[in-house]
């Protein structure tokens, strides 16, 4: 057998509250692409920034070519021909394209024009639509990747690392990604990435690597393994999926929520959100799909109240409610799971009891002559953490010591007693290990069962088909079309996402 | 008694020891045993009734600043303003014991200078968080730059309208001493604003911990934007952080001017403000730890003082005490999450190892 | 009038070698809150070091090597101890009130007549002196000050137009970007907190034999801040820094001029309190853009 291009030999690495990786060996062939596959937390990505010399390991070797090597800094592993475009881009948005490309790899004076003439072509040989001088603040998120991929291009990558590449894209700018790919490596470079999706890996990856708790339990060829295997693999165990209950349901339910005409322009900017008009009925779980960044916060914040529509009416059990502050909102019974629970859910150094007083902290819920009811707050969060299975201490626990899905099992729990009416779930499980996303969408389901409207907002097409009574997708900030889950099917979903107009699967609405 | 717990009382115990350890090899510098400067500094503050006495007259400003700082603090607020509010507070208390004093029957008139001084210094502080919150305006630029104003502005007073009466110095008659904080240990200067001190922190430590305000104020402190979801008001906050801010340091000013001098002259305490920041270092912004901590700075004044007198080591030896103390603190912070961190991941190591 | 802007140009040459050397460190995502405390240590090493050995360029050696020894235990605390950086730095301020204060005493005892040096001789510029006004307001000026003239362009330049500022500006922008690209992050800030040492130490000896001749503990009464306050106000860049210097610098002048002639109508503390209510009504009014998104954030890594 060959001499492998990379090789990782028992690396093993701790972090303060988790093992990472445990004794991890696997290398990586020339022009080979490698999936790393494996759940969140699995330890994936720690073993790739060992790679990159981001993280240093605690124990293990790394070789090239066969020569152990030693990898203090990402500028060991450039020299080796390593690039790592991490999940979230590490791009400065206040610098150009060309700025965050030759960063750290120029001398001296900088000849802007030259460095962005030399930039300009070398996206132009890849194919790239990218202008050298733009502002990285005013791309999309699929054009930043390719500013990544164009800093590795411009390093010369033979080995070039990519974690959760397409999570942002489109399933279009996925496929354009795996072209890339393909062509990269047919040039006899190296290609590693790291998912949790089971059809990329099948699609594009010469070998795969299964991860589960920071361990490699598997290390198959493509073409002898199917999904199914890698699934078990990676999980451990066949998961069950939830039951969606009754489908009738839904259709009877009277309209909860309704958006009318609903649109955000500030000045001369492009519009957040565009004539939004739907409505939600109780019991019914509204997906809204789409990549992120097209408008779903602010959709999101228009309802909870923290954002004011520029123009049209939100209607809640027909009742205006455009004009209510958040304060009033939550007391009219709407919960509101955020997507970045760390900046908008909870107070990290705060304990666990804290944290679901959070939103009530005005009412007269938690008071005993003037003071906090320690006792009866106490109580409630012992439930909450019994009902919901939260793995803690109790109460009194910090919540940043919480794994991150048990983080969220606590917003939810607040925010499922808090919304009475609606919930608004955005991306209620993306970072999350399987277990907990099984579980939070049981409770997502349980609330649809009580009758209450829930929008669901999420990127995982997965998750809006497995949960979804009607299905929206959001592009630039305007609706492409309200569709039941029977009328629509990936493919559809995917160009809607990418703004092309298909044949109007008529709405509800029509 | 947990781990953690443990940890803060050693590792703070050490950076105290550290510190006036550092400042004893100074004394070296000086050609004196910094054995005997010591000695003389512990043996001196237990001396006799009104020395000891001293120490918690000396703590009681201090337990105002440093509550002031911590306050704020606790809602990711910069008040470095403390200084500024106290030398309102004081001000508008010499002003008010002048005009009451000998008029008005001794406690109510106590009673309204309290008052008086607690509003105007929470204004003054207030106006700084309505800046903040009206206009962004940063307020730790604010509230520093409010100090100089704040002392001119007691500088101009002082050789106007609060003039003495003689005309002579930039000083204020004597209050009469029916405004007097009256003394509760005989033999010492000990008044009762050290009390007062002592109970306004234990308040500070209910209203902050146990009640809803506090509660929203600490909140918007660890996370602004979370908050924010949560329907609360940050900006409405920042105003009554600051208001409660500016009162606890003009409070300050109360215990000095009524409690102590007894009148108000120019270059009056003009460290009290950046030891009540240190102080607020020391204890974590505790409230009730800064009781303890005021009282050691306290200690280490009158100590450190007398010293001074009987040893011709310079006064300027406290003020390096406390920097010294205070930078330790700081690496104390760094120690204990080093501790804690490697705890956590021993603990895991030997699970791994089962 | 001439003289107000003489002085608005001497007051003003330590707040830009404040403000600038802020601009760079708070660029690269340090706010240098010790700011204050390296001023003063400068102020006084620059003091005994030139009454000691009797040289000025000594005494600015000396207030160098004391504003880098204070900026060094700032950036090692907050830089990679990682701890708060307005915390750290007003501990620092106190203990540097407290050391030049006592150290001061450990080398003079205590003076019968105050100790003075010759402060910096003007060195006026051939030719260029001679111009009416522009000559004696900016080309008859101590050394210092003509270094100044070469910081501000050169200053502009590197953190623009080279590939070091650009690591500068990332830092503070998105460190994790630089350290991606392989450059240490901690050490980009460490350094310039040092630079800052530097110039503010520079800036220190300028007040005490600058132009002064002797040194007082509050001689520095909070400059550093306003040099803090400058770099807000000059939305960190080099071009609003030298601005911003020259509003206080000027306000500086005008406050000097007006206590030794008599304010007249206005009460003389006005004059005292003119730069400070100046910063007040600017961080009110002024809107503030360009922050660096990292300020203040220590970079950590989980690890």
């Amino acid at each position: 057998m060959d001499t492998p291009f990379f090789e990782l030999r028992n690396i093993t690495k701790y972090f303060s509250k988790v093992v990472a990786n445990k004794d991890v060996s696997f290398s990586v062939g020339k022009g080979e692409v490698l999936a790393l596959l494996g759940e969140n937390g699995a330890g994936k990505s720690t073993i790739m920034k060992i790679l990159y010399g981001l993280y240093k390991a605690d124990s293990g070797q790394i070789f090239k070519d066969g020569e152990e090597q030693k990898i203090n800094s990402p500028k060991d592993a450039m020299a080796l021909g390593i690039s790592m475009i991490q999940q979230h881009f590490s791009l400065v948005p206040a610098h150009t394209v060309t700025e965050n490309i030759i960063l750290g790899n120029v001398k001296g004076k900088i000849d802007r024009k030259a460095c962005e003439k030399e930039i300009g072509e070398l996206a132009k040989n890849y194919g790239f639509d990218v202008a050298p001088d733009a502002f990285v603040r005013d791309l999309s998120v699929g054009v930043q990747q390719k500013v990544e991929i164009l800093k590795a291009l411009y390093l010369k990558t033979r080995l070039l690392i990519m974690d959760e590449p397409t999570a942002v894209l489109t399933p279009q700018e996925s496929e354009n990604l795996m072209q890339f790919v393909r062509n990269f490596t047919a040039e006899g470079n190296s290609v590693i990435f790291i998912t949790h999706k089971l059809k990329e890996v099948m699609e594009v990856a010469d070998r795969i690597i299964v991860m589960r708790g920071g361990e490699v339990c598997g290390d198959l060829k493509c073409s002898q393994t199917d999904e199914k295997e890698l699934s078990r693999l990676m999980i451990g165990k066949d998961l069950v999926p939830a039951d969606r209950g009754s489908e009738e349901q839904s259709k009877n339910g009277e309209v909860r929520l309704e958006f009318q005409n609903i649109s955000i322009v500030e000045h001369d900017q492009v519009p957040k959100l565009k004539d939004i008009t739907f409505d939600i009925h109780q019991g019914e779980i509204f997906g809204i799909a789409g990549v992120s960044g097209n408008g779903q916060e602010e959709l999101c914040e228009v309802v909870c109240g923290a954002l004011h529509p520029t123009s049209g009416k939100l209607l809640l059990d027909g009742e205006d409610i455009t004009d209510l502050n958040i304060r009033q909102r939550i007391d009219k019974g709407i919960g509101y799971v955020p997507s970045d629970r760390y900046r908008d859910g909870m107070v990290m150094d705060m304990t666990l009891a804290e944290n679901m007083m959070l939103k009530t902290s005005f009412g007269k819920k938690w008071l005993k002559r003037g003071f906090i009811d320690k006792a009866k707050l106490n109580g409630c969060t012992e439930k909450a953490i019994q009902d919901y299975a939260v793995k803690a201490p109790g109460p009194d626990a910090m919540a940043r010591g919480l794994s991150g899905g048990n983080q969220q099992k606590v917003v939810l729990a607040r925010e499922v007693e808090n919304g009475t009416k609606l919930i608004i779930f955005d991306q209620p499980t993306r970072g999350l290990d399987l277990g907990a996303v099984d579980h939070i969408h049981k409770v997502i389901l349980g609330e649809r069962a009580k009758g209450k409207s829930i929008l669901l907002i999420s990127t995982e097409l997965s998750e809006i088909f497995a949960l979804s009574d009607r299905i929206a997708v959001l592009y630039k900030g305007v609706v492409q079309g309200v569709f039941d889950r029977s009328e629509i099917d990936t493919e559809k979903i995917g160009l809607l996402m990418a703004g092309y107009a298909v044949d109007k699967g008529c709405s509800n609405e029509c | 008694m947990n781990a953690k717990f443990r940890d803060l009382l050693l590792t703070t115990f050490l950076a105290i020891v550290l510190g006036l350890g550092l400042s004893a090899v100074m004394i070296l510098f000086l050609g004196k045993n910094p054995l005997d400067a010591f000695g003389l500094l512990f043996t001196s503050i237990i001396r006799d009734q009104y020395t000891f006495g001293d120490i918690f007259v000396k703590a009681t400003p201090l337990i105002f600043t440093a509550l002031s700082f911590a306050f704020t603090f606790k809602a990711n607020l910069f008040n470095i303003g403390a200084q500024g509010q106290f030398y309102i507070g004081a001000v508008i208390a010499v002003w008010s014991s002048l005009l009451m004093g000998g008029k008005v029957p001794g406690p109510l008139a106590l009673l309204i200078v309290l008052i008086l001084t607690a509003v105007g210094g929470g204004i003054w502080g207030a106006l700084i968080g309505y800046f903040k919150a009206r206009f962004n305006a940063n307020e730790f630029l604010t509230s520093m730059m409010s100090t100089y104003v704040a002392l001119a502005i007691m500088n101009y007073l002082l050789r106007t309208v609060l003039m003495e009466k003689k005309g002579e110095y930039p000083q204020t008659d004597a209050l009469n001493e029916s405004v007097w904080l009256p003394t509760f240990v005989p033999g010492t200067r000990l008044h009762i604003g050290f009390i007062l001190a002592v109970l306004v922190a234990v308040g500070i430590w209910v209203l902050l911990y146990k009640t809803p305000l506090g509660y929203r104020i600490r909140a918007v402190g660890y996370n602004a934007d979370a908050a924010r979801m949560s329907g609360i008001d940050a900006k409405k906050l920042y105003v009554i952080a600051f208001f409660i801010s500016g009162a606890l340091a003009a409070g300050a000013g109360y215990t000095e001017v009524n409690g102590v001098q007894h009148m108000l002259l120019q270059g009056f305490n003009p460290d009290i403000g950046s030891a009540g920041l240190g102080i607020a270092i020391l204890a974590n912004a505790n409230p009730i730890g800064i009781i303890f901590a005021s009282i050691l700075f306290g200690a280490l004044n009158v100590g450190g003082t007398i010293m001074g007198q009987m040893s011709g080591i310079p006064s300027s030896i406290i003020e390096l005490m406390e920097g010294f103390v205070m930078v330790f603190v700081i690496l104390s912070y760094f120690v204990r999450a080093r501790l804690e961190n490697r705890r956590e991941k021993r603990k895991l190591q030997k699970k791994v190892e089962e | 009038m001439i003289n107000l802007l003489i002085v608005t140009v001497v007051m003003g040459t330590p707040l830009l070698y404040g403000s600038i050397s802020e601009v760079f460190a708070e660029r690269s995502g340090v706010m240098v809150t010790a700011i204050e405390g390296i001023f003063l240590m400068g102020a006084w090493a620059g003091f005994v070091g030139a009454y000691l050995t009797k040289s000025l360029l000594v005494g600015v050696a000396c207030a160098i090597g004391a504003g880098v020894l204070t900026a060094a235990l700032y950036g090692w605390i907050t830089v990679y101890l990682k701890q708060h950086q307005v915390v750290t730095g007003t501990a620092i301020n106190i203990l540097a009130v407290g050391m030049c204060s006592f150290l001061q005493r450990v080398i003079f005892g205590v003076p019968v007549s105050p100790l003075t040096v010759t402060p910096l001789p003007m060195l006026p510029i051939p030719l260029l002196s001679k111009i009416p006004v522009l000559g004696p307001v900016f080309f008859n000026q101590n050394i210092l000050t003509y270094l100044m003239y070469l910081i501000v362009p050169a200053s502009y330049f590197l953190l623009y137009k080279t590939s070091i500022g650009l690591i500068i500006r990332s830092a503070g922008e998105n460190p994790e970007a630089v350290d991606v690209a392989g450059i240490n992050v901690d050490r980009v800030r460490f350094i310039l907190v040092l630079v800052a040492g530097v110039m503010g130490g520079i800036a220190g000896a300028f007040y005490s034999i600058g132009y002064l001749g002797m040194f007082t503990t509050n001689m520095i009464g909070g400059r550093g801040w306003i040099a803090f306050a400058i770099c807000f106000l000059g939305n960190w860049n080099p071009k609003g820094a030298l601005a911003g210097t020259v509003v206080f610098g000027f306000t500086e002048a005008l406050a000097i001029s007006m206590q030794s002639s008599g304010g007249g109508f206005f009460p003389n503390e006005l004059f005292i309190a003119l730069p400070y209510i100046l910063t007040i009504v600017l961080t009110i009014t002024r809107k503030s853009f360009n922050v660096p998104a990292q300020l203040g954030v220590p970079y950590k890594k989980e690890n």
